[in-house]
């Protein structure tokens, strides 16, 4: 004789289905998503980011252009490329500043361990990078963050990634200058960063 | 000389948000493999949601309804038992039940759409907070005539018809000792508390 087993107390509720980094890629392959899309797999959910703004783009363009003649050699500068933070999030920050290597990582998506900085320009996604995308950036210990922050007209410097948070984060706002951690001489402007 | 004017992206812009997906990319996901058979998933406004697992309150209901229906509705109406409805682009449902118009294919030849639908019966134990604010407004909004949510922790049925926008005009409730049947089909009464169960 066989003792029934009992369900478990269902405590269970429909959940939303979370896909893997390699699911995405299938979904590229069968042409579910495709190249133009602007999605990025973030804890799974496949996320469509708005249009890039004139003062986004402005931002994201000063960054790429003001800082990497100074790093040439030191850093890798990756401008809205992937980096896969685990088996279910592979987001397209801004700007990444990556270990340098010689090969530009053709072999394989930078991974966190090759992350030195990463800047996330935000007007309206602010809210969005501050939650969803830094508690990511955290649990995969990047190990520093910057958000620039439009509408206060700062830089915020997320540092110490610690679970799910950033244990330091500190602002620079106008008339100030702010440089990377790793590359304490690379200083900016905040103003100029800003701009109007 | 003529000067051209930039043009100017809008300076405000949306936020991130999920991508949705429509019943077409449901298929494919399929088709490829990275949703399966098995998988119990179901496409509820372009959302893949994840069913917990059936408990035996749950299946004993459906069991229920599977064994009694059938026979007092030969020829009206068909059964369908956990099988799916399409919506529309973004919803395909499985409902626990469904009464069907009657068709002699048996929707051999497509999933039925919410005309197709009579009756849509869900049956409720821990996801009762989905069923009524994630699938009845899916349902109102298709124009399911008739929804009934079999409500375990408050022993009763909530039957809802006259759908209206994303809600339904009329809600009525029965409890222990009462009878319920389907507006479709008067006759078919069911004792609510045969329905309930322990």
């Amino acid at each position: 004789m066989t003792t029934p087993v009992a369900s478990p107390p269902a405590a269970a509720v429909p959940t939303r289905r979370r896909f893997t980094v390699a699911e995405y890629y299938a979904m590229a392959d069968i042409g579910i998503l495709s190249e133009n899309d602007r999605v990025e797999l973030l804890d799974g959910d496949v996320i469509v980011m708005p249009p890039i703004g004139d003062w986004h783009a402005a931002s994201v363009k000063l960054f790429n252009n003001t800082i990497l003649p100074s790093l040439q050699g030191r850093a890798i500068v990756a401008v809205q490329d992937p980096v896969r933070l685990g088996d279910d999030s592979q987001p397209q920050p801004d700007i990444m500043l990556l270990q340098w290597r010689d090969d530009f990582y053709r072999n394989g998506h930078p991974a966190p361990g090759d992350v030195l900085l990463l800047i996330e320009v935000a007007d309206s996604s602010v809210e969005f990078d501050r939650t969803v995308k830094l508690t990511a950036y955290a649990r995969a210990e990047i190990p520093e963050l910057w958000i620039v922050a439009r509408a206060e007209r700062r830089i915020e410097a997320y540092t110490e990634p610690a679970g799910n948070e950033y244990a330091t984060v500190r602002y620079f706002g106008p008339g100030e200058t702010v440089a990377p951690q790793a590359f304490p001489d690379i200083t900016m402007a905040v103003d100029r960063i800003i701009g109007d | 000389m003529t000067t051209t004017t930039a043009a100017s992206a809008p300076p405000t812009i949306s936020a991130p948000a999920r991508r949705r997906f429509t019943v077409a990319e449901y298929y494919a996901m399929a088709y490829a493999g990275i949703l399966s058979e098995n998988d119990r998933v179901e496409l509820l406004a372009g959302d893949l949601i994840v069913m917990p697992p059936i408990g035996d309150w749950h299946a004993a209901r459906v069991n229920l309804f599977t064994n009694l229906l059938p026979p007092r509705l030969e020829g009206r109406a068909i059964v369908s038992i956990q099988n799916p409805t399409r919506l529309d682009n973004a919803s395909e449902p499985q409902p626990d039940v469904l009464l069907l118009q009657w068709r002699d294919d048996f929707y051999g030849s497509g999933h039925p759409g919410p005309a197709d639908v009579l009756l849509l019966i869900e049956v409720s134990d821990t996801a009762l907070d989905f069923d009524r604010n994630v699938k009845l407004p899916l349902y109102a909004l298709a124009g399911i005539p008739e929804v009934w949510i079999v409500n375990r922790p408050s022993r009763c049925i909530e039957a809802y018809t006259e759908p209206s926008g994303n809600e339904y005009a009329t809600v009525r409730y029965f409890g222990p000792g009462e009878t319920v049947a389907p507006q479709a089909f008067p006759d078919i009464t069911l004792a609510v508390d045969r329905i309930i169960g322990e």
